[in-house]
């Protein structure tokens, strides 16, 4: 997990009060030219404060609000008034499109790539283990302190490993450093750069840039216009949201929150989960070890890209089972055909798995929880006065827990053992680089029989980049809501009926 | 006793309440004798949002309030 998550930095604070700004402008159906206004009422001093100058610091902003509008980066070789791209764009299709996450390229402050370094830590020692247990002669002992020469090193950390003074260490971009699947590489002028190749979309990569040069699309925008005009707009929301906005804002309030803004109905996402464990339990009784030799989870849209991008050999087992969010949004569209359904959750690659062809037309919208806060407080929405009219009770206890690392393999088991009479072997892999490896070893057959639980951020859907909470505080927060819910099982939830 | 009241309303909440808040309370295991947190709706203060988050220490309101800033003026009354 980057080193950042969960740390209130500057870098959050302007990426929030962008999205703050944006709302506001879509709430008041403001003109393009306001926009032009917005990196001038975030940065409103008149010196730098946080780069080099305060022109570069406003273009930084001005990207961000591009992308905060679903647009795509520009490099600024050209110029062209953040208005008048509004204008072409909200004119056009003004739907955003791939790539979702971006480097803001003149943000990027081209931090060194991987390497080992001697610090002045080094006490030039006598035993210089450093240099011995070197495999390619790369460390040398000059004058006042051990040297690594760059051009021989092969990183392989021996050096680091073996210093008695801690003096060597392994530098890392912290983009890099955070993508579990090595989607970051560098260009021409050794600023990152994303692979989309081998991208996921998870936006991790987000959270750990300590320049705040890397960011996502938002639809804030083509949300709040739909609401305007009118629509019915429904929410989805998902498992993890309990205690995001705050310790004195309940459940319920979040839901009347809501409906303030002008969602005619919010359901939980966990009613999708209750539905897809179900599901997900069917097709292992039924296809596993027989027809297929194990079954990976369909829920986390980026564990599903690491096997189509990394080890498509294994993509054929991760469950067509549709995704909660998807079962939750069918939930609601059935019964309000005209409806538009905006999913709310931590997640950044849900955004573009409801851009897929499979998912357009059941998920209309996707925003994260930190983009709903800066809804909110566009909206002058006080939480904590919010009045709670209705209690929710969509979901099992199983089905709430979806959101901790575990939880969605353990949905399954239950109904396993209830329904079929199975106890599945479980493999769990948690954050990326795990990912990658889980399905490695599954395309090697070592976890045969398995049902494999793949979560691309650290603790589960709580570790979210779209979270407010710390990963641990949200798990808790998720486990008492948990204990509330009216039904234990998937198998238990009355509300599931008429689709079962 | 040191007594903070922390807001944690729409505002506070969106820049950095939860954040102080969290650091507060592991501060507190430590000095579990010496602090008293308190939740609380809203403190008036933060009407443009600049003055968020909005923290009371004892008697005296901190607006804009950071993390650093509001464990130095804790730690300052419990030495």
């Amino acid at each position: 997990m980057s080193r950042l998550k969960g740390i209130y930095t500057d870098i959050v604070k302007i990426r929030r009060m962008v999205f703050a700004e944006l709302a506001r402008l879509a709430l008041k159906d403001a003109e393009c030219e306001e926009f032009d206004k917005i990196p001038y009422r975030i940065i409103d001093t008149e010196e730098a404060t946080y780069r080099s100058s305060i022109f570069k610091e406003r273009a930084i902003v001005a990207a961000r609000v591009r992308m905060g509008l679903g647009m795509d980066y520009e490099t600024n070789q050209e110029h062209k008034l953040l208005s008048e791209g509004i204008r072409d764009f909200l004119n056009n299709d003004n739907q955003l499109k791939e790539p979702l996450v971006n480097v803001i390229r003149f943000a990027c402050e081209k931090c060194p790539t991987n390497a080992h370094f001697v610090t002045n830590n080094c006490r030039k020692c006598l035993a210089h283990p450093c240099s011995i247990v070197c495999p390619v002669d790369a460390v040398s002992i000059e004058e006042h302190a051990a040297v690594i020469d760059q051009e021989k090193c092969i990183n392989c950390g021996k050096c680091k490993e073996a210093c008695p003074y801690e003096a060597i260490v392994n530098y890392e971009r912290p983009c890099a450093a955070a993508c579990g699947v090595e989607a970051i590489e560098s260009d021409d002028y050794n600023r990152a750069r994303i692979n989309q190749n081998k991208c996921v979309s998870c936006g991790q990569c987000i959270i750990a840039c300590p320049f705040g040069a890397i960011a996502d699309k938002s639809m804030i925008y083509q949300l709040l216009k739909s609401i305007n005009r009118g629509e019915d707009v429904r929410a989805i929301i998902a498992p993890s949201f309990v205690g995001q906005f705050g310790p004195l804002v309940s459940a319920e309030k979040i839901v009347a929150a809501l409906k303030k803004i002008g969602m005619e109905e919010v359901r939980e996402v966990s009613l999708g989960a209750d539905f897809a464990s179900l599901h997900e339990a069917e097709l292992f009784a039924e296809a596993v070890p027989e027809q297929q030799p194990y079954i990976g989870t369909s829920c986390c849209p980026s564990w599903t890209y690491i096997a189509d991008k990394h080890v498509p050999e294994t993509r054929e087992n991760i469950s067509d089972s549709s995704s909660p969010m998807i079962f939750a949004a069918q939930s609601v569209k059935e019964n309000n055909q005209n409806s538009k359904v905006v999913f709310i959750g931590p997640c950044v690659s849900k955004k573009l798995e409801a851009l897929s062809d499979k998912v357009k037309d059941e998920v209309d919208f996707v925003i994260t929880f930190e983009e709903l806060a800066a809804i909110f407080v566009a909206a002058d929405i006080e939480l904590t006065k919010v009045e709670a009219e209705e209690e929710i009770s969509d979901a099992s206890y199983y089905g709430r827990a979806y959101a901790n690392a575990g939880g969605v393999a353990e949905a399954i088991r239950q109904n396993l053992k209830e329904k079929y009479e199975i106890d599945p072997p479980i493999t769990k892999a948690d954050g990326l680089a795990e990912c990658r490896k889980t399905l490695t070893k599954a395309k090697a057959g070592v976890i045969d029989g398995h049902l494999i639980e793949g979560m691309a951020c650290e603790g589960g859907c709580v570790g979210g980049p779209g979270t407010l909470l710390a990963t641990n505080r949200g798990a808790k927060n998720v486990n008492k809501f948990a204990d509330q819910a009216p039904y234990k099982f998937a198998f238990e939830n009355d509300k599931l009926n008429s689709r079962c | 006793m040191v007594k903070v009241k922390i807001c944690v309303g729409s505002h506070c909440s969106l820049v950095g309440a939860l954040n102080i808040l969290e650091t507060l309370e592991e501060l507190q295991e430590e000095y579990p004798d010496q602090i008293q947190i308190e939740r609380v709706e809203c403190l008036d203060k933060c009407e443009d949002i600049k003055k968020a988050p909005v923290v009371k220490v004892d008697d005296e309101i901190i607006t804009s309030a950071q993390n650093q800033i509001v464990i130095s003026k804790v730690m300052e009354r419990i030495k």
